[in-house]
């Protein structure tokens, strides 16, 4: 009993991060513009998510090594200094979009200056980074972060029409180019780079070896279902209410808007809550990642297990990136367009995410009996061959639906 | 493995990452030496200033002008393949990163790095 408790408690640590300001602006906009057909899209990210984090938990579990570390390796140097410099490119700009949304949900719950809140958050996520150990932190996030589960109780309350939900898990295809862009968006914002980067970081963070293999599993089977369930669920209560009455949820307090419909003011609470913490947990994720990969390209000393005193250029680096990121949210562009942005480009980056860790995943000379057997292998080359196509059709979609804008 | 048997070049060492005895990640495998024929490894070549000439053909001359050698005086270490201890998932090495010169930038003695407010 008490191992599956911990199990468990491991899974929700391990999600904490994975609902962000991009998934959360995708969904909510999806289901308010197209109801419920654009759950199968949610479904698809999140099974490629999950397939592509176990092994990326698996290489760290049996090499001690996260993908980015390998990446100069696999790709070369010239290839891997372009991911690199497209990651933390992408990865930046995601710092700035959490900061922006962890800014204005803090507005809604205290009402001040946004630029001030932007500072304060910048300021809180340090504090959080120095005061508390790697493990403490990915558990904040991931326990107060399940105050998500409101839009769980809110969607059987609305009590929508279940059967046009489950039709939504279809797969529809349609020539509108702003439906495309959200193909495409819902679907990026599931596989973020610094998602995967950051998850096989942690795992030697936490000094993972094969005996947390089946954790490994678990986390991605169970944990990343949990997660699209969350995330699916964020569909259907937007598109309860907002698809019937044409609302553009165009700004963050909008998601929260149909729990407070359900529950009252105590709905609202929980569902800020719950977004402030997924997004805060995103912010340090996608942050760190930022710095670990340059550190994990340069041969530096990395982690925060070894503490800035063991690796100050590391320590350094994740400060310079915060900052930067919090630049570029007081110069006063909408949040939510930058979290647009940082989506359809890390769709660009993507193949230059994945492919690394497929190859390096397969490779029996590395990872010996443990590499990619013919399932992760099948699966890992379906999705990769999903993610090319959408990468060739993110910019011109961007460009021609005027960033979602229609 | 040290001295003796083939190694994939490519594939196993080049870029590798650099462990020292302690655990220590000390730099990468930016380039390998190889000496005689047949050629062996006779050390392997760690730092920021190898970079340029890691760039694909038609960018070398650019990137040596924004970080080569000359410009930052960026380093360029030797690493002797006998402090080569094991290559399993890393390479380790069988000294301490400090007698070699490596990881200097995460050295606590070092004036940039003493400076930071925690140290």
């Amino acid at each position: 009993m008490k191992s599956i408790l911990k199990i468990a408690l491991g899974i929700i640590a391990a999600l904490g991060g994975f609902l962000d300001i991009g998934d959360i602006v995708f969904t909510t906009q999806a289901g308010a513009l197209y109801r419920y057909d654009l759950l199968w899209a949610v479904a698809l990210g999140t099974v490629g998510i999950a397939v592509y984090a176990e092994m990326c938990g698996r290489v760290a579990a049996v090499t001690g090594r996260p993908v980015f570390d390998t990446i100069r390796m696999r790709m070369g140097f010239g290839l891997g200094l372009v991911a690199l410099v497209a990651s933390t490119f992408v990865n930046v700009l995601t710092v700035a979009a959490e900061l922006g949304g962890l800014a204005i949900v803090l507005q809604l719950l205290f009402d001040a200056e946004f630029s001030l809140f932007v500072v304060l958050a910048s300021i809180g996520l340090v504090i959080v980074v120095a005061l508390l150990p790697f493990g403490g932190i990915e558990r904040i996030f991931g326990y107060c972060g399940l105050l998500m589960l409101v839009f769980v109780a809110t969607a059987i309350h609305q009590g929508p029409d279940w059967g046009e939900v489950g039709r939504g898990f279809v797969p529809s295809l349609s020539d509108s180019k702003l439906y495309l862009y959200f193909v495409v968006g819902v679907f990026a914002a599931a596989l973020m780079p610094y998602e995967v980067h950051f998850y096989s970081s942690g795992a030697v963070e936490e000094g993972w070896d094969e005996s947390n293999l089946r954790e490994n599993r678990l986390n991605a089977i169970v944990g990343y279902a949990l997660g699209g369930l969350l995330a699916c669920t964020l569909v259907v209560v937007s598109g309860f209410l907002f698809h019937p009455v044409g609302v553009n949820p165009a700004d963050l307090g909008t998601a929260a808007l149909p729990a407070q419909g359900a529950f009252g003011e105590t709905g609202l609470l929980l569902a800020l809550g719950g977004i402030l913490f997924c997004v805060g947990g995103a912010a340090i994720d996608s942050s760190f990642s930022a710095s670990y990969n340059l550190a994990q390209f340069l041969g530096w000393e990395w982690g925060r297990y070894r503490g800035p005193r063991k690796a100050p250029r590391f320590t350094v680096s994740w400060l310079l990136f915060l900052f930067l990121a919090m630049l570029i949210v007081l110069t006063g562009i909408n949040p939510v367009e930058i979290t647009e942005y940082s989506v359809v480009l890390a769709v660009v980056a993507l193949p230059l995410t994945y492919f690394p860790i497929l190859m390096i995943a397969g490779d029996r000379s590395f990872m010996g009996e443990h590499a990619n057997g013919r399932i992760s292998s099948t699966l890992g080359w379906v999705y990769f061959t999903v993610i090319v196509t959408l990468a060739i059709t993110a910019i011109p979609l961007l460009l021609m639906t005027n960033g979602g804008g229609g | 493995m040290r001295g003796e048997g083939e190694i994939l070049v490519v594939h196993r060492l080049l870029d590798e990452q650099i462990l020292d005895s302690d655990g220590k990640r000390c730099g990468r495998v930016d380039d390998i030496e190889l000496q005689g024929s047949p050629p062996r490894i006779t050390a392997l070549l760690v730092g920021e200033g190898l970079y340029p000439r890691r760039m694909p053909k038609r960018l070398r001359g650019l990137a040596r002008k924004l970080a080569g050698p000359e410009r930052w005086g960026a380093n360029a270490l030797r690493v002797p393949w006998e402090k080569v201890d094991e290559i399993d998932a890393a390479l380790h090495l069988c000294c301490k990163a400090e007698e070699l010169g490596l990881g200097e930038g995460d050295d606590p003695e070092r004036w940039m790095v003493k400076r930071l407010p925690w140290n």
